[in-house]
């Protein structure tokens, strides 16, 4: 399965590959650690968006072609309720929409990972799934489940049900050869292999699986969104675009951005949390 | 030596590995007897079945054709009543988990009961019960997997390869911690190596094996007396037994 090494290799925030060596070095690491997380890309941001806004303003380009980011920051501030509002039906679509999926995913995984032939019974229709554009099935969805959260909770669920599929597949698979046989030497029963030692080897991929899945998730919302139009950012952003009203796009953009970000580096944080056995191995 | 039950009793086991198109002879009409209380040593070139061997044993393998007897049953039903201790060359300990928590592991799973703190004084681990395995040596590791393959109370130990990782010092101090340990509590071991010398100064019998298909060669029984020591290595009736050992593997070079 090839996608399993293309999902596991991808890489998450800088934050996770430039804390590791960081972490044990005590007051020194802690600033370069800010330094190099915070500080640099900080000040780069910064220059950049000065750059923009002095080129923009510079050469009086018009605001509904390229706004200037005072104006974006302006856009934001006069209504910040309106992306809120927005925010929050996004984000309950796209995590619905996770939370069913990664539960679903790890389910069947688990029944997969006990059976080779129901794993090959079962991998077709989910690899499948997985190469059908998901967009295509949406106005399916909303025939059958109208235009409210449901319709869009499923499209963020089918775009991140297969990323968890194979992960948790192959974590589940990935035990020691020699724990396993330990465990069976001990006449071990298949819950006392699977809570003891399939369970805890699967999560580095689940994990894994999750970073990839939540800003999937996102796209999969805000993409419903805009193919019904009723609501969440994904409208927010058509009718922004319809009124011409750039940098209330751009606000737009920036939101999700943002909440990518926090997203995923809450993902990383709890895996930092639990996996403190598998980081080291993985931190070098 | 006075033999009741045996511990191991293989009669004429033949296993063959089947990749598709070719067959691989692992082990060819394989005789194995191992005393009740006894220490016997296989040695073997690689890929001469001697893991094979063991895991039949285990019961973690079907042979093709053969009978295993394992403490008067089969080797499933030894397993069933946890009587087995297993070690392998990679220990297979749960890094998860720490020290004292992967020799809970088989109490965990058999329902046994153990005085813990006991069990990792006597493979000297004591002060690493919180240490997780990626924090320790390749030896202190060996140990956790020795304490938690006896954890539960095991009538037979079955080592493969147990110190084959180790640099040599390392390998050194655990043959002494093995030997002290045994010595002392005399449960019956089957024990994998490819060390000529750690064959001769740790059992009551080496059984040498050839390769490909493995069959049994020659047996030769240690008469060293106990306890033994590692300046035993240095005496010529040691000596004799390595050459015969080496001997019976038809002079490859070691």
């Amino acid at each position: 399965m090839p996608d399993a090494t293309d999902v596991v290799d991808l890489p998450g925030l800088p934050a996770e590959q430039e804390a590791a060596p960081a972490r044990r070095g005590g007051a020194t690491g802690a600033l370069g650690r800010w330094l190099g997380l915070g500080f640099a890309p900080g000040l780069a941001a910064v220059v950049l968006l000065a750059a923009w806004e002095v080129w923009v303003r510079a050469r009086d380009v018009q605001e509904y072609l390229l706004p200037p980011p005072s104006a974006v920051a302006q856009a934001l501030a006069d209504e910040p309720m309106r992306y809120i509002d927005a925010s929050r039906l996004s984000l309950t679509a796209a995590m619905g929409g996770l939370l069913i999926a990664s539960a679903g995913a790890f389910a069947l995984a688990v029944v997969m990972a006990h059976s080779r032939p129901l794993e090959r019974a079962l991998y077709p229709p989910a690899l499948m799934l997985k190469v059908t554009p998901i967009v295509a099935i949406y106005p399916l969805f909303t025939i059958w489940f109208g235009f409210g959260i449901w319709p869009k909770m499923l499209i963020a669920a089918l775009i991140t049900f297969f990323p968890m599929l194979v992960n948790a597949v192959i974590g589940l698979r990935s035990v020691d050869p020699q724990a396993y046989d330990f465990m069976r030497s001990l006449d071990a029963s298949r819950w006392q292999v699977f809570w003891r030692l399939r369970l805890p080897s699967s999560l580095p991929y689940v994990f894994a699986a999750l970073r990839i899945s939540v800003p999937l998730s996102l796209i999969g919302a805000v993409v419903a969104e805009f193919l019904s139009g009723t609501s969440g950012m994904g409208q927010l952003i058509l009718i922004a675009n319809g009124d011409f009203d750039t940098p209330a796009l751009f606000g737009a953009v920036v939101v999700l951005a943002a909440l990518g970000v926090t997203l995923t580096g809450a993902v990383s944080y709890l895996e930092r949390r639990v996996l403190t056995w598998h980081e080291s191995s993985r931190g070098v | 030596m006075t033999v009741t039950t045996a511990a191991v009793e293989v009669r004429g086991l033949t296993h063959r590995y089947d990749s598709g198109r070719e067959t691989l002879l692992a082990l060819d009409g394989v005789n194995l007897d191992v005393g009740e209380g006894e220490f016997v040593s296989l040695v073997g070139p690689s890929g001469c079945g001697k893991t094979t061997l063991l895991r039949a044993v285990a019961g973690l393998l079907q042979p093709s054709t053969g009978s295993v007897g394992v403490l008067g049953t089969t080797p499933d039903d030894a397993r069933a009543r946890r009587v087995l201790g297993l070690v392998t060359q990679d220990p297979g300990l749960l890094p998860w988990r720490s020290v004292v928590a992967n020799v809970r592991l088989p109490l965990e799973v058999t329902g046994a009961s153990a005085d813990v703190d006991a069990l990792l004084r006597r493979v000297g681990i004591e002060r690493f019960a919180g240490y997780y395995p990626r924090q320790l040596s390749g030896g202190m590791r060996q140990r956790v997997a020795l304490a938690r393959a006896l954890a539960h109370g095991p009538r037979l130990l079955l080592m493969d390869e147990p110190f084959g990782a180790l640099d040599e010092l390392s390998r050194e101090a655990m043959r002494v911690e093995l030997l002290r340990l045994w010595e002392r509590e005399r449960i019956s071991v089957l024990f994998v190596t490819h060390s000529i010398r750690e064959a001769v100064l740790l059992s009551d019998r080496v059984v040498v094996m050839s390769g490909t298909p493995g069959r049994v060669v020659d047996e030769v029984p240690v008469d060293l007396g106990r306890p033994r020591t590692p300046a035993l290595e240095e005496t010529a009736a040691f000596a004799a037994l390595v050459s015969r050992v080496r001997a019976g593997l038809g002079g490859q070079p070691w």
